[in-house]
């Protein structure tokens, strides 16, 4: 029981957390720079930093997963983790500084739908974290 | 028609002056159309940053406008109609009303009424080809059972049968009558096509019957029904040969445009002071008034825009200077100022004719109003009465101190360069060109060149040498010196004039075949980054050596066709997306001249022009015998035109309209403002516009385009086109006022731009498609009224659209697959298409072919005989005669064609004593005879139409091939040739395609 609280508590939780807010910001800037606020230069910098992090994190995760048998987690992160890998194959992955306005909208819109994404995971997350922690919790006091 | 509709909202924000103001502003009403900037007050040094969010948007709508129905919108007079007498029938449908309002037309008085078939009150003969009879003769032996009773019955599914001798009914019908018949008298009786070949129930009316149906129904009022049937169009009527059941168009009725590019003069009349069309000129000279509306108009709706373009000579663009103030501009959404806005309160307010913001006139400003409104100034005010005027700007509008006109030329030495002889021309014409430089004296100028190293030149003014610092740790790049190596010209001007004297001997015996051009390159960037300018690229072989470094992609056969097509023209390597980046963002432009008879990658190559509003010169097969007056002519012009340095460019217009996409070379640096670190006269830009409001309450747009730059002198100035355009409610005036000539520049820079994401065929399947659903809504707004069947209708304005699209199909960049372009080539022009202006682009497309052989046997000939070779000839095969001589000029280079049996006189006199010999080994020079004199005198006066590409002479003779294929016979767009369709096919095509609904 500790492992899979271990596994839901230091490993799954802080890695979606940490995908949620890359992804939050990514689309703050892509706003900013719609908007005007930033130029081309620094945001796709800003975004481009994160982006490589993110799939490494994100692929390591999928693999985590898979080798401690946490299915339904797997099936849920591996379709993206084939899409982060397809991009980044097709050397797409980065944001084009010189055709950023162009792709602007896609690029949100697949930022946002990321964000929902993510935010998906996070909920299973923490109710698994919490069924995790109460039945631990549970077998403490027996 | 000439009354101003009561209903209609008056426009506050129109000056007096405007064609449409009948009233003067209404205190109270604004319209609210003006768009808020989302931009956060900018630094006070970033230029045209719009001011902060605006305030709240006044919540008065006026209603909509009832109805667009000003005089001023009225088809304007047309121009002189090109191409054979019977090819078109603008205007005057309905002679009785249009004729009486529409002075002007009453001259073309050929102009047949474009009437349906089924109208019996109609003469016929406009859509008959050549062969139609006069209608006073010929007629009924061809009306069979099909010709509609000699009666008048009314036709029209939906007009109510109309009372008889209404008011409309109009008196000078009878007087307009026999002189439209007396035009149809002399139609040359030789006709080779019999006029029976017409297919379906499509007869000719009996020419005299009376003209009652005509009449628009009483039930609509007299100004709508005028302008619901002064819709003209044009229609071509579909034949069948004898003998083939396939229906063909008559090739000798089709439109040509032969008198090329014909700028759109309605604005100008009804807004005389809107811009000229050589800077501004939008797809079509109306904006719809709802996103429904623009919807059903298929074609790109948007805007070319050529900021710098060359005013004629005598004319130029007046220069105002505000100092001590500032420039006046909108508060609120940053217009400048301009002939549209309105003055009020004695001269203390101005109303904003974008966002209709009510203003303080600057004290420095102000001036008083005179009884009619207008300033008392207004005359000493160009920026009041002129649509393009430039504004000198103050320190506000400087990042840092307007920087000095920066050359830096990068040159390949490698031993392709060397054999070429690409060196000494360059280094010759630089030379040459020292004193032309614009911005004496701040000029700076620098040199490196590279092969397997990178070579860096000392140029210090103190030195009475060049000093050579070679460089070869290609992985680490670094400069030498700190300075010195980009040198003040004036200072340094014999130590420079030393250094160009001795670059083509220095190298003579390099045999170095490596070429460092991506190290080389990252080095002029450290070198330039400080001041920017421009970075003149003279690359003859393909880089190989270092970061950036390309492969022989290959031009693979088998990669055509299928979906990794597109990557082969585009960039290889991010390097060179990367460094284009940077060279923007330190105002570098950067101009690649590539010289290789091999593979070079201009995909990658040119990348780098593409991003940073440069210009791709490609001269396959280099040699400098041959090529080498084009190099010169071309790079003279590239280092003396007069250029806009360190530019921005943002078009602004009212709210409701907003400018969505961007096409050209340049980089956007928001999602509106173009960043364009050099830029010139030669340099167009295409933008699409998309409504973002479901209705538009105004009923003018106005446009306004601002290029802020530095000029030569060190001066910064805002450059400001102003043009307001109608706002319509009907598909049919936006049809009317379409504008040729800027549809075909936007429709083939998005098909290049597919082109490098997708198949050439699916490029040139869009074309065809977007021509073909324009002509269908076309075709539906009319085919309601009349029977169409077995006709192809299209707008007067469009008539040429068919014929450009099927020669953008067939140009260089689109054309064919593997075998037809080579990949460089194809690349390249791509890259013209993307630059050059709306005229360049349409004689690129549509050449002019012109027989010369007359003018040149003529006996005597006076200085105004040039004109007689103006006559262009349709671009088919046809037009070659044997015995002629003729000239195709493209803009881009001349082919002079000699016929089979042209007489020798001619050739020996052109050609000199080996007149005989084969025609790809001469060149063609002045000889001393007076044909060969009266030749020149042709090219010369074609070269000086258009200076900004050299037309390199080919010669060729008839029969010679392959030559004779590629270089005229391929490029006949008319003809059929290999898998392309010629002009006829492609219309039948386009109009099956049309009639399939």
């Amino acid at each position: 029981m500790g492992l899979e609280l271990i596994f839901w508590l230091v490993i799954c939780f802080p890695f979606n957390v940490a995908f949620l807010a890359s992804a939050f910001y990514q689309v703050l800037v892509l706003s900013d720079l719609e908007a005007d606020f930033v130029n081309p230069y620094d945001a796709s910098s800003r975004i481009n930093y994160f982006i490589v992090p993110e799939f490494i994190g994100q692929g390591l995760l999928c693999a985590l997963c898979l080798f401690t048998g946490h299915w339904i987690m797997f099936l849920l992160t591996v379709p993206v983790t084939c899409y982060h890998a397809m991009l980044y194959m097709r050397r797409q992955h980065l944001i084009d500084v010189t055709e950023v306005f162009r792709v602007l909208n896609a690029e949100k819109k697949f930022r946002i739908a990321k964000l929902a994404y993510y935010l998906t995971i996070i909920i299973i997350t923490v109710f698994r974290l919490v069924l995790m922690g109460v039945y631990y919790l549970d077998s403490e006091d027996e | 028609m000439g009354t101003e509709n009561p209903a209609r909202p008056t426009f506050p924000s129109r000056p007096a002056v405007t064609p449409f103001s009948s009233t003067g502003p209404v205190a109270g009403s604004e319209p609210p159309s003006y768009r808020p900037t989302p931009a956060a007050p900018p630094p006070a040094a970033t230029p045209f940053s719009s001011a902060g969010p605006a305030a709240a948007r006044p919540g008065f709508r006026p209603a909509p406008p009832a109805r667009f129905n000003d005089p001023s919108v009225a088809p304007p007079p047309r121009a002189s109609t090109p191409g054979g007498p019977y090819q078109q029938f603008p205007a005057a449908p309905f002679p009785p009303t249009t004729q009486q309002q529409r002075g002007p037309i009453m001259g073309q008085a050929s102009q047949a009424p474009p009437f349906p078939t089924s109208l019996p009150a109609q003469p016929q003969m406009p859509f008959v080809p050549m062969g139609s009879p006069p209608p006073q003769s010929a007629a009924p032996p061809h009306l069979g059972s099909n010709a509609p009773p000699p009666t008048f019955q009314p036709t029209f599914p939906g007009y109510p049968n109309k009372p008889p001798g209404a008011e409309m009914q109009p008196p000078p019908m009878h007087s307009n009558f026999p002189p439209n018949q007396g035009n149809y008298g002399p139609v040359p009786p030789a006709a080779p096509s019999p006029f029976m070949s017409h297919q379906g129930g499509y007869a000719p009316a009996p020419p005299m019957a009376p003209p009652v149906g005509m009449q628009p129904p009483a039930s609509v009022p007299p100004m709508g029904a005028v302008q619901a049937l002064a819709e003209d169009f044009n229609a071509l009527t579909m034949q069948t040969r004898p003998g083939t059941m396939d229906p063909l168009f008559d090739p000798k009725e089709l439109p040509r445009p032969l008198e090329g590019d014909v700028e759109p003069k309605i604005l100008v009349d009804m807004y005389p002071m809107n811009c000229s069309p050589r800077y501004l000129r939008l797809t079509t000279s109306a904006v719809p008034s709802s996103q429904s509306l623009a919807s059903r108009w298929h074609l790109p709706l948007g805007a070319v825009v050529c900021p710098l373009a060359e005013p004629p000579d005598g004319e130029e663009v007046p220069i105002v200077n505000f100092a001590p103030a500032s420039v006046v501009r909108c508060r609120r959404c940053r217009t400048y100022v301009n002939p549209y806005m309105t003055f009020t309160e004695a001269g203390r307010k101005f109303r904003c004719n974008v966002c209709t913001l009510l203003n303080d006139v600057p004290s420095e400003y102000y001036a008083q109003l005179d009884a009619s409104g207008k300033r008392v100034d207004i005359n000493q005010r160009p920026e009041l009465t002129k649509g393009t005027v430039e504004f000198v700007a103050p320190a506000e509008y400087m990042v840092r101190a307007p920087m000095p006109p920066v050359y830096f030329f990068l040159i390949d030495v490698s031993i392709s360069a060397v054999r070429s002889g690409m060196i000494e021309v360059v280094a010759n014409t630089i030379k040459s060109c020292l004193d032309e430089l614009p911005g004496f004296p701040r000029t700076q100028i620098g040199f490196a060149t590279f092969d397997s190293t990178i070579h860096f030149y000392n140029m210090k003014s103190s030195l009475t040498q060049p000093q050579m610092l070679v460089v070869s740790d290609l992985d680490d790049i670094f400069i030498p010196l700190p300075d010195d190596l980009l040198v003040n010209l004036s200072e340094s001007r014999s130590v420079v004039e030393t250094f160009l004297d001795s670059l083509p001997t220095m190298f003579q015996d390099n045999v170095n075949l490596e070429s460092a051009f991506g190290p080389a390159l990252k080095s002029a960037f450290m070198v330039m980054s400080q001041l920017g300018g421009k970075l003149l690229i003279f690359q003859n072989s393909l880089p190989s050596l270092g970061v950036g470094r390309l492969r022989l992609r290959g031009d693979d056969s088998r990669v055509y066709g299928t979906d990794k097509e597109h990557g082969l023209r585009l960039p290889e390597d991010p390097f060179y997306k990367q460094m284009a980046a940077e060279f923007s963002k330190y105002q570098i432009s950067t101009n690649v001249y590539a010289f290789s008879d091999k593979y070079t990658d201009i995909a990658s190559l040119g990348t780098l022009a593409k991003y940073t509003a440069g210009q791709v010169y490609y001269y396959p097969a280099f040699q400098s015998a041959i090529h080498g007056e084009k190099l010169r002519h071309e790079l003279r012009r590239d280092l003396t035109r007069e250029t806009a340095w360190e530019a921005v460019m943002r078009i602004r217009c009212a709210k409701g309209v907003r400018f969505t996409t961007y096409h050209g070379n340049f980089m956007l640096r928001s999602t509106d403002l173009l960043a364009l670190p050099a830029v010139d006269c030669d340099k167009a830009f295409a933008m699409q516009l998309s409504l973002e409001e479901t209705l538009l309450t105004t009923q003018t747009m106005y446009f306004q385009v601002a290029l802020l730059y530095t000029a030569s002198c060190g001066e910064r100035r805002i450059r400001v086109h102003t043009m307001a355009v109608p706002v319509v409610t009907e598909l049919a005036d936006i049809y009317r006022l379409a504008d040729t000539g800027a549809i075909v520049s936007l429709l083939s820079r998005l098909a290049i731009e597919k082109s490098l994401s997708q198949k050439l065929e699916d490029a040139r399947t869009g074309v065809q498609l977007r021509i073909v659903k324009a002509l269908r809504e076309y075709r539906n707004l009319y085919a309601v009224q009349h029977r169409l069947a077995n006709r192809m209708i299209y707008p007067e304005s469009l008539k040429f659209l068919m014929l450009y699209g099927l020669a953008l199909c067939r140009s260089t960049a689109l054309r064919g697959g593997y075998g037809d372009v080579p990949l460089d080539e194809r690349c390249a022009a791509g890259h013209i298409i993307m630059t050059v202006s709306i005229k360049r682009l349409l004689k690129l497309l549509y050449p002019s072919l012109i027989r010369l052989d007359e003018y040149l046997l003529k006996a005597s000939v006076q200085a105004d005989d040039l004109k007689s070779i103006e006559r262009r000839l349709p671009l088919t095969g046809e037009s070659l005669d044997s015995r002629g001589l003729y000239i195709y000029d493209d803009g881009f280079r001349c082919i002079i064609w000699f016929g089979r049996v042209i007489s020798p006189d001619i050739a020996k006199n052109l050609l000199g004593a080996d007149f005989a010999a084969e025609l790809s080994k001469t060149t063609l020079g002045e000889h001393d005879n007076e044909m060969s004199r009266r030749l020149m005198r042709v090219l010369e006066k074609l070269r000086n139409t258009d200076r900004a590409y050299y037309q390199l002479s080919h010669l060729v003779r008839q029969g010679e091939q392959p030559k004779e294929g590629f270089l005229l016979l391929g490029n006949l767009v008319e003809d059929q040739m290999g898998g392309n369709s010629g002009y006829a096919e492609w219309m039948l095509q386009i109009s099956r395609q049309v009639q399939q609904s």
